[in-house]
């Protein structure tokens, strides 16, 4: 039992070690771009620290998550959540409410290209199509 | 001493008594100085824990350690230093020693009656201690066996009983050794009682442990002798009053600056009642108490919803106002508060007082801890007349906070008819911060600048207070401005964010839960550490009553809701 729990924490180690990995890498192609676009080199110190405040973000920020779904009284993470984790920084805000209303869009676009392979006429095309719009103001 | 457990796994105290029965026959020398020389050997290299140790070790070879004593005896029979004979000694340790076998009670209830050792000893241990203080307990304790039974019963008169029998040294024996076959809470429970005993006190008659109990009826009763007593005539009243007649005037429009629609025309009312309250004269030190006491006493009720609403929405308001963080924000009757405060402030003191007060009376909205509110009563306290009003007023108003909005009507009702009550009440609420508050250093009654700040951010001058006492260094202004303006922020930012919790659990009301999630946030609610835990540990006794569900629902452990 002890050695099973050993090895399965050695495990989830590896797989940790393999996503900060994964992190750095990323985080290190960010910053090449950035590099590039600004005329600025980065050391590799920076892009570790960076990497590392990345991923321990991501451990806080998938906790609040949580939090915020169960506050909610709900067992799945939704956009709503991810809009109270993301309410601090304006932008951010900004940001990811028009990306949310964008695919909220897209996916009524999508049931009502559906319906309308279903055979129920233009009419349900048009309704959904202003409810979209409806919500795309909202 | 022949009460042995009859487990097979025996406590090292068992074990060593096993020891005692059995080491006499072998010691070759004399009895006293070969227990002597085995007991010292042992009293020598051991504290009582480590003697645990060794007993242990004894017991294990009780043959072989019974000869090695018995070889110890002999080299160090050169003389017993202690005239006490070292088995009633060891009985001592053992009494002493703190009682380790909690997973067998029993175990230790026989043996713990058998010992009476009259000799004095630690003060370490609960039982042994108290058996040791006194002589005359030996024949109860050989009744012991017998006792347990109504020790038993007795369990919960413990308190009552502990503190009738103090000077009766049967009770207190009885106690431990019924108690003592009880659980270990009971024992533990034991130790806190016993342990404050010194072996001289005994003798003494019982220190009253229970801390006097504050009633709203003994405010009635004294402000009732107070008036029976004192009745300064309303000339000098009127002269103490002028000084600071006009920052009386002064300081209500400044909190009718305030934006507080619905109740503007309950403020003028107010501000009318304070006036009154100054030309009616109740300013004189002597005479503070006693007027506000007629009418007190008339109607302590009245009074006491007074001082309900003067503690529901006190909140860091006025020195006086007794700060009831249950409920933290009704802001008419903040309002309200703060002007008779001040009013309440021009009465009770000196002129010098006076501008001080109302500048303490600038407290604000933020719901602050009771000793925050205490802090600033306690400034008002030693204004007082009577430290003993103090201590009976706030008693009145802690019990009185719960019904805050019965006693805003009640007071909105009662404005006209007693503006002097609520002073009185507001001077009794403030007073028995005074006994209770230790931290904050008196204020200084200097005539301070009037309130140019804004109210809104008048209850963070508290806080800002605090920390620059707290810092226990000098402060620049400018510090303490920028660490105002920082927790003006910050309170912002969690209000903000409680509302957005309670929005996103589709509630308009927030509530704990929110709270909680707030907490859990910033970290100080953990997995380890839950909200009550910290409730129980940072708030008031209060406080645990109302927050934590199997408090208010009557000690059941998992609350119907």
């Amino acid at each position: 039992m002890e050695e099973e729990a050993e090895t399965e924490e050695q495990q989830r180690f590896s797989y940790q070690q393999r996503l900060k990995a994964a992190v750095h890498y990323t985080v290190g192609c960010l910053c090449e771009e950035v590099a590039l676009d600004k005329e600025m080199q980065f050391s590799k110190q920076t892009i570790a620290a960076i990497s590392e405040l990345t991923f321990r973000q991501c451990e806080n920020f998938a906790k609040d998550l949580e939090m915020f779904a169960r506050h909610a009284k709900r067992t799945t993470i939704n956009t709503e959540d991810v809009k109270l984790l993301a309410r601090r920084s304006n932008s951010l805000l900004k940001y990811i409410t028009d990306k949310s209303e964008e695919i909220a869009q897209i996916n009524l676009e999508r049931k009502a290209q559906k319906k309308k392979k279903s055979g129920d006429g233009s009419k349900n095309s048009k309704q959904p199509a202003e409810a979209g719009v409806v919500e795309s103001e909202n | 001493m022949a009460d042995d457990n009859p487990d097979s796994d025996s406590t090292p105290r068992t074990l060593l008594r096993r020891v005692l029965d059995t080491a006499d026959p072998r010691t070759p020398r004399r009895p006293r100085s070969a227990r002597a020389g085995a007991r010292r050997a042992l009293l020598e290299t051991a504290s009582s824990r480590r003697l645990s140790g060794q007993t242990r070790t004894i017991a294990r070879g009780r043959s072989h350690g019974a000869r090695s004593i018995g070889r110890s005896a002999h080299i160090q029979a050169s003389g017993h230093l202690e005239e006490q004979t070292p088995r009633t000694l060891l009985k001592n340790i053992l009494l002493t020693a703190p009682e380790s076998s909690i997973l067998m009670p029993e175990s230790v209830v026989k043996p713990v009656p058998a010992r009476q050792v009259v000799q004095p000893s630690r003060q370490e241990s609960s039982c042994g201690s108290l058996e040791l203080q006194l002589p005359e307990l030996e024949p109860p304790t050989t009744l012991a066996p017998g006792l347990l039974a109504p020790g038993r019963r007795k369990q919960r008169l413990r308190l009552s009983m502990f503190q009738q029998g103090v000077d009766q040294g049967l009770s207190l024996s009885q106690e431990p050794q019924g108690n003592a076959d009880a659980s270990s809470l009971t024992r533990s429970l034991n130790l806190t009682f016993a342990t404050p005993l010194q072996p001289q006190s005994v003798q003494r008659p019982g220190l009253p442990r229970r801390p006097p109990a504050r009633r709203a009826v003994d405010v009635g009763a004294f402000l009732r002798d107070l008036r029976d007593t004192s009745l300064a005539p309303p000339n000098i009243v009127l002269e103490d009053t002028q000084p600071f007649s006009q920052p009386m005037v002064g300081s209500p429009h400044v909190y009718h600056s305030l934006p507080c629609t619905p109740h503007t025309g309950a403020e003028d009312a107010e501000q009318a009642a304070g006036r009154k309250t100054q030309s009616s004269g109740p300013g004189l030190q002597k005479n503070s108490p006693g007027k506000p006491a007629q009418f007190l006493a008339g109607e302590a009720e009245e009074g006491d919803a007074f001082a309900l609403g003067f503690l529901s929405t006190s909140s860091g308001v006025s020195g006086e106002d007794e700060v009831e963080p249950l409920h933290g924000g009704v802001e008419e009757a903040e309002k309200k508060m703060e002007e008779e405060g001040v009013s309440m402030s021009e009465m009770e003191a000196t002129g010098a007082q006076g501008p001080s007060r109302v500048e303490e009376a600038e407290g604000h909205t933020e719901v602050t801890e009771a000793e925050g509110s205490q802090g600033t009563a306690e400034a008002d306290g030693p204004g007082a007349s009577s430290g003993d009003e103090d201590a009976s007023g706030r008693a009145a108003s802690p019990e009185s906070a719960s019904s805050t909005p019965e006693s805003l009507q009640a007071r909105r009702h009662h404005q006209f008819i007693e503006p002097a009550p609520a002073p009185g009440a507001a001077v009794l609420s403030s007073e028995p911060a005074e006994p209770l508050l230790v931290r904050h250093p008196p204020r200084p009654r200097t005539t301070g600048p009037r309130p140019r700040q804004d109210p809104h951010k008048a209850g963070l001058s508290h806080y800002v207070k605090l920390f620059s006492f707290y810092a226990k260094m000098p402060m620049e202004r400018k510090a303490l401005e920028m660490v105002e303006k920082c927790l003006d922020k910050y309170f912002q930012h969690l209000c903000d964010d409680l509302e957005v919790f309670a929005a996103h659990a589709g509630r308009k009301t927030v509530k704990p839960e929110d709270l909680e999630l707030l907490m859990r946030r910033q970290g100080l609610v953990t997995d380890q550490v839950s909200l009550h835990v910290l409730v129980e540990r940072h708030l008031p006794l209060e406080y645990r009553q109302l927050l934590i569900p199997c408090a208010y629902s009557g000690n059941s452990v998992f609350p119907a809701q």
